[in-house]
């Protein structure tokens, strides 16, 4: 029943000035661009706030019928130079991670550093997931749901 | 690699009814074979066989004393966290390869 912390860092050359990669994180349409990718999802709620204090949030019916949330809240906005966010991340009603994002900017010549930093809490392995895990069949189907689901948080 | 290897253990730990009960009944607490072959229906040398599987998968882990083996789940037997953090992990750099795609796409206007 313990969290586990994690911590996953990823850099990125993107070939634009800082001033438009935040464009791609600020802008909903933008944004949408690069986010989605589960069409055989249902979106059942959504919202984006981009300021701070704002909330970002979305909701889905996975294929497999379990229900996917996401939520946000913005903690610091420096445009084009970074993007604060802490996130929740659900599954079929039990909460599995809270993560701290950072996202930074760097100017380098013409193009931007992108520096992508997520301190995650873990909840997953708390017991009641593991006994439905370990306890039936279904469980196999749960399983593969929680990996597969895992990339619909990509915000 | 290594979340393949560890949901391939889960995966055929859990492919099998008999160990799948073994699994849930350890959950509650530690047992000896004979206590895990009978719920179980099965001969104490099939159960022996189960509880290879498991413990080879690192599932469970065992300790004899005396002429008696007991049988416990093993801490974080189901890692999710590994296979979710490398999950994530990839995910996260396909969504960058889009913004990256995205980006080229839309270029900056001068």
């Amino acid at each position: 029943m313990t969290v586990e912390h994690k911590t996953i860092v990823i850099e990125r050359e993107l070939a634009a000035s800082p001033k438009h990669a935040f464009r791609f994180f600020s802008e909903p349409a933008l944004k949408e661009r690069w986010t989605s990718c589960h069409p055989d999802w249902t979106v059942l709620e959504e919202e984006f706030d981009f300021r701070v204090g704002g909330v970002e949030a979305k909701r889905w019916r996975t294929d497999e019928g379990q229900e996917q949330t996401f939520f946000a809240r913005y903690l610091d906005i420096v445009p084009a130079r970074r993007i604060i966010y802490a996130f929740d991340m659900g599954f079929a009603g039990e909460r599995l991670s809270a993560s701290l994002a950072t996202v930074e900017f760097f100017a380098e010549a013409a193009r931007t550093r992108m520096i992508f930093t997520e301190q995650i809490a873990w909840l997953g392995d708390g017991g009641s997931l593991q006994l439905r895990i370990a306890g039936t069949g279904d469980g196999l189907d749960l399983l593969t749901d929680i990996i597969a689901a895992d990339s619909a948080g990509v915000h | 690699m290594q979340q393949t290897q560890s949901l391939d253990r889960i995966f055929l730990a859990l492919a099998d009814p008999g160990r799948r009960g073994m699994i849930e009944q350890l959950a509650r607490g530690p047992a000896t074979v004979k206590e895990l072959a009978r719920p179980a229906n099965m001969r104490l040398p099939s159960a022996v066989k189960h509880l290879k599987v498991l413990e080879e998968g690192g599932i469970v882990v065992s300790r004899k004393a005396g002429r008696t083996r007991t049988y416990t789940m093993r801490r974080h037997a189901f890692s999710l966290v590994n296979d979710w953090v490398s999950a994530r992990e990839t995910a996260l750099n396909a969504a960058f390869d889009r913004l990256a795609q995205a980006i080229a796409d839309m270029p900056e206007e001068e």
